[in-house]
């Protein structure tokens, strides 16, 4: 096992002549916490479809613990460790709250071909589903409909899923956009709670969260890698600063 | 020279310049087929019907003294055609805008297909009522008559002029959207309609304004194809199957590709004939399904992104009405009691179609998968089944198993073919398909063209029950109908179920949580492929036939609308959407060709007011009235506490 667990090299991803990410060159350490910032349109959404394999990149390589998984199919890549959640909170709507974690557990059972059984052979899950939704505080909405909850734990929602994987590494796109301060604060534990057991990439706009919870951040720009280190080397960085001028630094 | 390839140069450059007419056709139908889809974002199925009303436009203006007699009309010729017909068709096409098509903007893709595809089968209906289904000879204009002899082939002046013409109208078109300021606003509106209203441009009118375009193009191809083809009801619906996979090849994204794969498409087609003349009529579609192999997003087309299927399931499943615990004895006994009410036959088409329904309602109500040929699988089982059980001599249970495996291993590979492409392209590809299986069945000898496998013998069923007796046949249909229908209910629960439940939902966190969603959506597909299949080999039985109407689009059409009508996505919806439709067939079946356009109409009406189907409208209702209830019964408790 090496000590990077994603590694980029030369990545590039053009959008019809305009290019969104221009040669980065990532290394995440395993089981750090790694945030990567940058104003909006930076490309950092972006190079999480690349690294999570939801868009081919124009040029460059990934290597996932040493693999390259340069062509790989994004469910294959999820398979192998890595899951990732959306800027827009991705849950199943029409599904309750217990079925969303379900469906994520159900996954490794290998059970989802089966079409002649009744999902009582899931029943075994339950167990599970209720520490997952006892970790972020929801075990009272585990019925409902998971369109009807509040912005807040659809998030916190998306995150359990996410967890229920027990991924190797987490691609964590924006978190906290759109929450309010008591939620980013629960959620802010939740993550540094599990920093202990997998590695976590984030993208984040509020930087006191990243402040908090980084071990190491990359910052971008127009595609480009701008900086890279720890929260005092960047908040101290000139170019960081310039290219947050007029941008949204808080 | 004498001959090139061993083939004569007259029937070579004969192929190749009736290739190149047809492919300029092509070009000009694709075009408006893909103008309007780029800007409405509607796959315009009525285009081929617009084509026939500007061929029968020109028609009746030069027959207007038959028509009118009394009237002292002139007879207006091909000229006066040119000029008139296009903008008559136009307007026509702008009024269905206004009327009809503008409903459906801000639905599902699904929707606008299907209001079309009701809109095609009301029009060319009404034409079919009123003229039968032979054609109209229009000649060829004076001025135009003759030909030159080129020593090699002898070369109709017609048709010169109809290239040279077209070519002009192609280039024209492509010039103005290109590289005009008109053309501009078009693109920009299609990809950002809120800017382009911020520059005061009325978008409502626009739109209008690109689908008259569209379908105007339609009527011109039409009057230019009139002194050709046959002016008939028909010529416009084997044309925009055709247009439709011309589409799928070129991709939609640009008016060159259009023209360049409308031509070269129609040329291919022209030398197939020369060289391999029975795959003439299926050249296109087997070159559709290469390209979707080595390259999915077609050859003018932008990488596709990924995006779900329609979401267009409105059932409530803790619903009463969706409790398969309930309703699969109510179904049995409903069965068991249906042959003492109606006609037993008319029972097993009901069941037969019931069944067909549901297994269409599989892929479109719970994947969301647009798929346009079902009749695919239906038929091809039919055949099988008949084939094997009166040339094979094999027993009913062996020869429907065969035909259900024939549908499966299609199923398969059509869905293989096909879920490379999303949302309307899934349609217009399982359409053209489908369509090759038809061309097939005319052509091979085991499925005697047009007369299709008559006298299916019945036979001994488990070598005990006598399928010849009419109660015998009835309860192995019903029996076949309930385990279809328990299996689809017990897929739709089981972790699978749920896979495809949450692919609906949300295919990126699907794809994100690890499940590879096209292989569920294929299994899907081969599954719904492996039950029509089982509706189709039964029909075979009981109606003791297999023919090409078991193949047709319309037999596609029926499975829509009965699931459409029902209620899609929800269980019991196929069911009696399979009911009211064969029951109204039967009713209509005396007034002949009216029956289709009673089709088209109600396909009209449910998608612009019935879209939950009776059954979804009724677990509305009922929905409703329990949150009421629940309601009241808080408020009550309340002031207690
Ligand atoms: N599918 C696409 N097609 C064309 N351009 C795109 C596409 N996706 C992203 N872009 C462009 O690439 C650039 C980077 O976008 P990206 O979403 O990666 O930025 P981001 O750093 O995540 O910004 P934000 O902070 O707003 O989320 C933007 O200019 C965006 O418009
Ligand atoms: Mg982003």
């Amino acid at each position: 096992m090496t000590d990077t667990i994603i590694e980029t090299r030369g990545l590039v991803r053009r959008f019809s002549g305009f290019t969104a990410v221009d040669g980065v060159n990532l290394k995440i350490a395993r089981n750090s916490v790694h945030a990567l910032i940058g104003p909006n349109g930076a490309g950092k959404t972006t190079v999480f479809n690349l690294i999570s394999k939801f868009l081919a990149p124009s040029e460059g390589q990934i290597l996932f613990n040493g693999r390259d998984i340069t062509r790989t199919k994004p469910a294959e890549v999820a398979r192998q460790g890595m899951v990732r959640s959306f800027q827009i909170s991705a849950i199943f709507g029409r599904m309750t709250v217990a079925e969303n974690l379900r469906i994520a557990l159900q996954r490794p059972t290998g059970l989802s071909m089966n079409f002649l059984r009744g999902d009582t052979v899931l029943a075994g899950l339950d167990g599970r589903v209720d520490e997952l939704l006892d970790a972020v505080g929801m075990l009272d909405w585990r019925d409902r409909p998971a369109a009807g909850l509040p912005y807040g734990r659809k998030r916190a929602l998306e995150f359990a899923t996410t967890l229920a994987l027990d991924p190797e590494l987490m691609l964590l796109d924006e978190p906290m956009a759109g929450l309010g301060t008591e939620d980013i604060e629960r959620i802010t534990a939740l993550i540094a709670g599990e920093a202990q057991r997998r590695t976590i990439l984030m993208v984040e706009h509020n930087l006191s969260v990243v402040a908090e919870l980084a071990d190491r951040i990359t910052v971008l720009a127009r595609g480009n890698m701008l900086a890279e280190g720890n929260y005092a080397d960047i908040s101290a960085d000139e170019a960081v600063i310039e290219a947050y001028i007029g941008g949204d630094i808080d | 020279m004498t001959e090139l390839l061993g083939i004569p140069p007259v029937l070579l450059f004969g192929q190749l310049l009736i290739g190149l007419i047809n492919g300029l056709f092509y070009a000009l139908m694709s075009m408006g087929v893909a103008i309007i889809f780029g800007m409405l974002r509607i796959g315009n199925f009525v285009h081929g019907a617009q084509y026939m009303l500007g061929a029968f436009g020109a028609w009746f203006l030069i027959s207007l003294p038959d028509l009118f007699p009394g009237l002292g009309l002139p007879s207006l010729g091909y000229w006066w055609a040119l000029v008139l017909v296009p903008p008559a068709v136009a307007v026509i096409g702008a009024l269905m805008e206004r009327v009809f098509i503008r409903r459906v903007y801000n639905l599902e893709h699904a929707y606008g297909l299907l209001l079309t595809v009701g809109m095609a089968f009301v029009i060319e209906g009404l034409f079919n009522v009123k003229f039968g289904a032979a054609g109209q000879q229009y000649g060829v204009p004076d001025l135009l008559k003759g030909g030159v002899n080129l020593g090699f082939m002898f070369l109709p002046i017609y048709r010169i002029w109809v290239i040279v013409a077209a070519l002009v109208v192609c280039f024209g078109t492509w010039a103005v959207i290109e590289r005009t300021r008109l053309g501009a606003y078009l693109r920009a509106a299609t990809e950002n309609p809120d800017l382009v209203r911020t520059f005061g441009i009325n978008v409502p009118r626009m739109l209008m304004l690109t689908y008259a375009f569209g379908v105007g193009l339609a009527g011109l191809t039409g009057v230019m194809a009139a002194p050709i083809y046959q002016v008939s009801p028909q010529m416009g619906q084997s044309i925009i199957i055709t247009i439709f996979a011309v589409v799928v090849i070129g991709g939609m994204g640009s008016i060159m590709g259009a023209i360049v794969s409308g031509i070269g498409l129609g040329v291919i087609e022209g030398l197939t004939k020369v060289f391999w003349p029975e795959a003439s009529s299926t050249a296109i579609f087997i070159c559709m399904a290469l390209v979707l192999i080595l390259r999915p997003q077609g050859l003018f087309g932008k990488e596709t992104s990924a995006h779900s299927g329609a979401d267009i399931t409105i059932a409530r499943r803790e619903s009463i009405l969706e409790n398969g615990r309930i309703w699969i004895p109510v179904l049995a006994i409903g069965g068991l009691l249906l042959p003492y009410l109606v006609y037993p036959v008319f029972a097993m088409k009901i069941l037969c179609f019931a069944l067909f329904a549901c297994a269409y309602n599989l892929i479109f109500g719970y994947v969301g998968l647009l798929a346009f040929g079902h009749a695919a699988f239906f038929g091809a089982s039919a055949y099988g089944t008949a084939h094997l059980a009166s040339v094979w001599g094999w027993s009913p249970e062996a020869s429907l198993l065969g035909g259900v495996v024939l549908a499966t291993g299609l199923g398969a590979l059509f869905g293989w073919l096909a879920i490379r492409r999303q949302g309307l392209y899934f349609a217009m590809i399982t359409l053209a398909l489908a369509q090759v299986l038809v061309f097939y069945a005319v052509q091979a000898n085991w499925t005697h063209g047009e007369d299709g496998i008559q006298s299916v013998p019945r036979g001994m069923l488990f070598g005990v029950f006598d399928l010849n007796d009419m109660m015998t046949m009835y309860f192995f249909v019903l029996a076949v109908f309930l385990i279809g229908f328990a299996f689809i209910y017990r897929l739709l629960r089981s972790p699978f179920g749920q896979v495809l439940r949450a692919i609906r939902d949300n295919e990126a966190r699907a794809t994100s949580l690890g499940y590879s969603t096209e292989r569920f959506k294929l299994i899907a597909f081969t599954l719904s492929a492996l039950l029509a299949g089982v509706a189709g080999g039964v029909k075979a039985l009981v109606f003791q036939i297999a023919s090409l109407a078991d193949l047709h689009f319309m037999t596609s059409a029926d499975a829509l609308l009965m699931t459409l009508i029902g209620g899609v996505g929800t269980i019991l919806g196929p069911v009696v959407g399979a009911a009211i439709v064969v029951t109204l067939q039967r009713e209509f079946a005396e007034f002949g060709a009216w029956v289709i356009v009673v089709q088209g109409a109600a396909f009209v009406l449910c998608v612009l007011f019935l879209r939950q189907g009776v059954v979804g409208t009724l677990e509305n209702w009922l929905g409703r009235r329990a949150e009421r209830a629940r309601e009241a019964g808080l408020s009550r408790r309340d002031p207690a506490e």
